[in-house]
């Protein structure tokens, strides 16, 4: 558990860069709670 | 199964800057919640003309008027460095003007969705009259006109939407229903302008194939547009729409839909049916799309950067059974990304790069050049995206350190010589990788090459029914095996079989003589 665990995360991915649920499953692991997520296209 | 080739392949772009002010959908949002934004007024003032899109280099990569090694070494920013003259014509294809494309819409228009004001209606015939690949047939397609006033009525009175050159009323695009919303004038208008730049890019296939429209056998759409009504949103057949604007009155067709990846996945299936022998010949073909038009244009503003997402992008890829000269597409090593496989980049990169060269007993440099998303940087980096086709490299380079195939220390060197400039417009599916097909095709056939991957990636998610982004990928490469060019006569055959049946007669007269020995 890091600096994360508890902390509340809203998070927004890339395509061609970190999409969403990869972050998803990231800080998920690190404790923290997700409270919102999606992945945007920018091209 | 038989091997297939890339016989052709033609690349157009249509240039749409009032189309765009006005319908791109960035600036059509902005309009409906700010009509006298800054924005609105900065992106008109920095619009760019004709000129400029005919002497920007990507747009000349794109059509072919320059190659993507001349790219790579063209000094940046593109906008400052800009071709002495315009060139309308590349190898591939054209870019097209907006008067001349209204007039191509009227054409590919069998509703009377478009009215063309009459004077306008007139300039643009005669324009058209001098194009290369535009037949008699389709020139009386357009309409003699309608008074300027009776345009404006329906703009005011009943929904049409209306299209401007230089801010003078020239048409309009009407709605098909008066309740119907798949059949807005704002959709039709998308599915009208898209169906009309495939058809000209498939023009543009047959003439560079050297073919009729009357050889088509089959079409494949791959754009993005939903085609259909209330009771079937998105039932589609885009492509036999583009086969009979463009004369091929022996094809048929159908659509295939996955995104940006659609192109990737469209040529793949067409290759299949071509090599199962179900069809004697597929065109892959799209058209653009007007609501990308000015898509960044935000932060172009901002930046006060040249807004040059005013093109729409369009191509068509001609697949026949091979002929031992054109390269082959191959059928045994393709990428997919699966369901289980995951979104991290890695993961991304692996089931699409890594898995299909492991499957071909291939490392990542047996590939001479990869295509994966090839957006030109030059919008997507005041955009806020970056360099999205560097970015790609990477990824790629990174993941052959990874499996021990890439000293960490040559990362640079392969992304330079392995990648490519971008140079697509930012039209969503058509930047995925098919744009290189044409140069790759040149190069290969010129043996400069012996083999590219192309990749294709999809915003699945953007559609709100599952979180899961989508690609897939092939390699196109130099045939398998050369054949001369001609066809063998019976005559060489008969020479063949009398060339070996007297070596053989030979041998067994040697035969004898030892037997008797």
């Amino acid at each position: 558990m890091g600096k994360l665990a508890g902390k509340k995360l809203v998070l927004l991915g890339e395509r061609d860069g970190i999409p969403g649920p990869a972050m998803e499953s990231v800080f998920a692991a690190c404790g923290a709670d997700i409270v919102f997520s999606a992945t945007e296209c920018f091209v | 199964m038989a091997k297939v080739a890339v016989k052709a392949t033609s690349y157009c772009l249509n240039h749409a800057p009032e189309i765009g002010l006005l319908y791109g959908n960035t600036p059509y949002s902005e309009r409906i919640a700010n009509p006298d934004s800054e924005f609105l007024t900065g992106l008109a003032k920095l619009a760019q003309p004709y000129d400029v899109a005919c002497r920007y280099a990507p747009n000349r990569t794109y059509v072919g008027a320059m190659s993507t090694a001349e790219l790579a070494v063209a000094p940046k920013p593109y906008m400052e460095n800009l071709a002495a003259a315009p060139e309308r014509f590349g190898k591939f294809g054209e870019i097209m003007p907006e008067d001349e494309f209204i007039g191509l819409l009227d054409i590919c228009d069998v509703f009377d969705l478009v009215w063309l004001e009459k004077g306008f209606a007139a300039s643009v015939k005669e324009k058209l009259s001098s194009h290369p690949l535009m037949t008699e047939t389709q020139l009386k397609r357009i309409e003699e006109g309608h008074e300027a006033a009776a345009i404006e009525a329906e703009c005011k009175e009943h929904h049409a939407l209306p299209l401007y050159l230089s801010g003078k009323l020239v048409a309009c695009c009407r709605q098909g229903h008066d309740t119907d919303e798949n059949l807005s004038s704002h959709v039709l208008l998308e599915n009208l302008a898209s169906k009309a730049g495939a058809t000209l890019s498939l023009l543009h296939l047959i003439k560079n194939a050297g073919l009729t429209p009357a050889d088509i056998d089959f079409v494949v759409d791959c754009s993005e547009e939903a085609v259909g009504d209330i009771n079937q949103r998105g039932g589609g057949n885009m492509a036999k729409a583009i086969a009979e604007s463009a004369g091929c009155v022996n094809a048929s067709g159908f659509d295939l839909r996955a995104f940006c990846a659609a192109p990737v996945a469209a040529i793949i299936a067409s290759s299949s049916m071509v090599a199962a022998g179900a069809r004697k010949n597929v065109a892959v073909v799209s058209g653009g799309s007007i609501p990308k038009l000015y898509m960044n244009a935000r932060e172009h503003v901002k930046k006060n950067v040249a807004p040059m997402e005013n093109v729409m992008g369009c191509f068509a890829v001609l697949l026949t059974e091979s002929d031992g000269q054109s390269p082959e597409i191959r059928l045994d090593a393709l990428g997919k990304h699966t369901v289980s496989a995951g979104a991290a980049p890695q993961a991304v990169t692996s089931a699409l790069v890594f898995e299909p060269l492991q499957s071909a007993g291939l490392k990542f440099t047996d590939v001479d050049k990869y295509a994966p998303e090839l957006h030109d940087p030059d919008v997507t980096v005041p955009g806020g995206a970056g360099n999205v086709p560097e970015a790609n490299y990477k990824m790629i380079a990174a993941l052959a350190v990874m499996k021990g195939q890439l000293e960490k220390g040559a990362i640079p060197k392969f992304v330079e010589e392995r990648g490519l400039p971008g140079f697509a417009p930012t039209q969503g599916h058509i930047p995925s990788g098919v744009p290189f097909l044409g140069h790759a095709r040149e190069a290969i056939m010129a043996g400069d090459m012996t083999r590219a991957m192309i990749i294709g990636k999809g915003s699945l998610f953007l559609g709100r029914l599952t979180n899961l982004a989508d690609g897939a990928s092939f390699m196109v490469e130099k045939p398998s095996q050369t054949v001369a060019a001609g066809s063998i006569s019976r005559e060489d055959v008969e020479d063949v079989i009398l060339e070996v049946l007297g070596d053989l007669a030979g041998r067994l007269g040697a035969c004898s003589l030892d037997s008797k020995e």
